[in-house]
């Protein structure tokens, strides 16, 4: 009796074997998914395809797809960066995340109490503080009380601190107890011009309103102005936020840190221009380029997250998106990364191994500078 | 023959640049020619609705555009609806659609823009605003029976009011009136299985998409 071994046989196998692993990654709203790496490799290539065909930008190389296929397919839970790469990491909300009951920590610590945490435990490298009430038009009857804060945390801390608030254009509207009749109230009555023309008052308000609590944060001493969630209530609040950018950097020493709300300005409406650029319907590179033009320091794009798509595929998108903004803006980019944006998971608390991967999938292809 | 296609062209692109005036003329003309209303609406109205849709979904009709097209689509519907009746034809599609944001959340642009979007594929939509009490969206289901409740919620603290919405349907034995939609940043297909809703917008393109979906069974 003899034995005869197929090498060729076992070398099949093995490769069968491989070509059928699984790993372990998400889906967009957070459920732990297996994938092979072909179904990964393919999410990666999708999303990236469908950030060009939307936003007109170009697709991840193969060779970004290979690499942002190796940290996906990393064996740890966590992934890191090398050595010299590390990036500028930074954090809106001001210190709301500690201290909001709602659904963040509850810790009953005092504002300058945040600052110290997030400098010298957490480790950030800039801080902000902010209103509970987190929009700029609710700051301005407490913009003393807060410019008191922002004196104390100051003498505290050396990290930059910023002050933070959205721009949340849809407080100036009577809906939601502003002096402006609501534009989307008037469209459903087919009143579109009555529409826009609000808009246009509101957006006048909301200028003036974010130049007022700038120039008081700056005799505080503030570092920047944070404008977190810009845009969220479409082109109107876009046009507003620009153009408090181009007064704020005329009227003061801050900084403006700019944090969109979404990928794409909604056209509410759809005849706003700047600097001879129609805002309704931009992308985060053309968001950018304009942010730049205005005066702005840093910029924040954001990538929604679809749930009904895998994790793989959300971050291909993302980074074709983010890799576009690299090269269309000169100014630092801090990528908004967290519940469903930039790639990461719609969950409350964004799991670690999507963020750590996103992470550095961000830093390696799409050349950020913070997040 | 050829008048009639010139006619469908018309009803057509006069939806897609959101012309009322000139979609009335057109289902106007359509009747003249004794050119069938069903077919006005659906290769005339509803092709331009789709080619709005289509380029709203790509980024290149925006919320002001979606909603003047939608006013153009009732314009026209107005003129050929009576006629379809008065011929006992099924309009195919349409529906009544109760939608609103829930207690505790004020966000209303999404909402909004699925309500222009389901109004423009020809559902009737009876928006209740914001911040709507869980009772008000019973009491309002039980009035007007609509085929589809849309509940909309933009964060994780206030999309726990959509579980208890479809609850509250169900102790007042009205949980079979209606189909019930949700949608909104934070929800997800799997929140939408977890509360037993029978349907999850992801956005306004594919809350229409399935919302049609719903009406056909």
């Amino acid at each position: 009796m003899s034995f005869s071994w197929n090498r060729n046989a076992l070398t099949l196998s093995v490769k069968e074997v491989k070509r059928r692993l699984e790993y372990v990654t998400r889906s967009g709203s957070g459920v732990i998914i297996k994938m092979s790496k072909e179904q990964i490799s393919a999410d990666l290539e999708a999303g990236s395809k469908d950030a060009a065909e939307r936003g007109h930008v170009p697709e991840l190389t193969t060779d970004e797809l290979d690499c942002v296929l190796d940290i996906m397919v990393e064996p740890t839970k966590i992934v890191g960066i090398e050595r010299g790469k590390e990036i500028v990491l930074s954090r809106d909300g001001g210190v709301l995340k500690y201290t909001g009951c709602t659904r963040y920590a509850g810790a009953p610590i005092s504002k300058e109490q945040g600052v110290i945490v997030g400098e010298r435990i957490i480790g950030l490298d800039t801080m902000e503080l902010g209103h509970a009430d987190y929009s700029f038009k609710p700051c301005k009857p407490i913009a003393f009380d807060e410019a008191h804060h922002m004196e104390n945390a100051q003498m505290l801390s050396v990290i930059p601190l910023f002050y933070g608030a959205m721009p949340n254009l849809g407080t100036y509207y009577q809906s939601l107890g502003g002096r402006w009749p609501t534009p989307t109230e008037l469209l459903k009555e087919g009143k579109i011009k009555e529409s826009r023309e609000v808009q246009e008052r509101a957006a006048e308000d909301l200028i003036r309103d974010i130049v007022y609590i700038a120039k008081i944060m700056d005799q505080s001493g503030a570092d920047g102005l944070n404008m977190d969630t810009t845009a969220a209530a479409g082109d109107a609040e876009f046009y507003a936020s620009l153009k408090a950018i181009e007064q704020v950097k005329k009227e003061t020493n801050l900084a403006v840190e700019v944090g969109m709300a979404g990928e794409m300005i909604l056209g509410m409406h759809c005849e706003l221009e700047y600097q001879g650029k129609r805002l309704a319907g931009l992308w985060p590179h053309e968001q950018g380029n304009l942010i730049e033009k205005a005066g702005a320091s840093i910029f924040g794009p954001v990538v929604n997250t679809r749930t009904t798509k895998s994790f793989p595929w959300n971050l291909g998108r993302a980074l074709a998106f983010i890799k576009a903004v690299s090269k269309a803006v000169q100014i630092p980019i801090h990528v908004n990364m967290g519940m469903g944006v930039c790639g990461i998971p719609m969950t409350e608390i964004p799991p670690v191994d999507a963020v750590t991967r996103a992470a550095k999938a961000m830093i390696t292809i799409a050349d950020i500078d913070g997040i | 023959m050829s008048l009639q296609l010139d006619i469908l062209d018309q009803l057509s692109n006069s939806v897609i640049e959101g012309n009322s005036e000139a979609v009335r003329r057109a289902a106007t003309e359509a009747l003249k020619t004794n050119l069938d209303p069903l077919e006005a609406i659906e290769n005339g109205l509803a092709k331009g609705l789709k080619e709005v849709g289509g380029r709203f979904e790509r980024g290149e009709m925006f919320l002001m555009q979606l909603i003047m097209s939608g006013e153009a689509m009732k314009a026209g519907l107005q003129v050929l609806k009576p006629e379809i009746l008065k011929q006992k034809k099924q309009l195919t599609g349409s529906g009544t659609v109760l939608i609103g944001t829930v207690e505790g959340d004020i966000h209303d642009i999404g909402k909004s823009v699925v309500s222009a979007m389901l109004t423009a594929e020809g559902f009737d939509v009876i928006d209740l605003g914001v911040d709507v009490p869980d009772q008000v969206f019973v009491e309002k289901t039980k009035e007007i029976k609509p085929h589809i409740l849309g509940l909309s919620a933009l964060m994780t603290t206030t999309r726990t009011k959509q579980k208890d919405v479809i609850e509250a349907l169900k102790r007042s034995e009205l949980r079979d009136v209606a189909k019930v939609m949700v949608g909104g940043a934070t929800v997800t297909p799997e929140w939408a299985e977890e509360i037993g809703a029978d349907a999850y917008g992801e956005d306004a393109v594919d809350a229409a998409r399935k919302a049609k979906n719903l009406i056909k069974g």
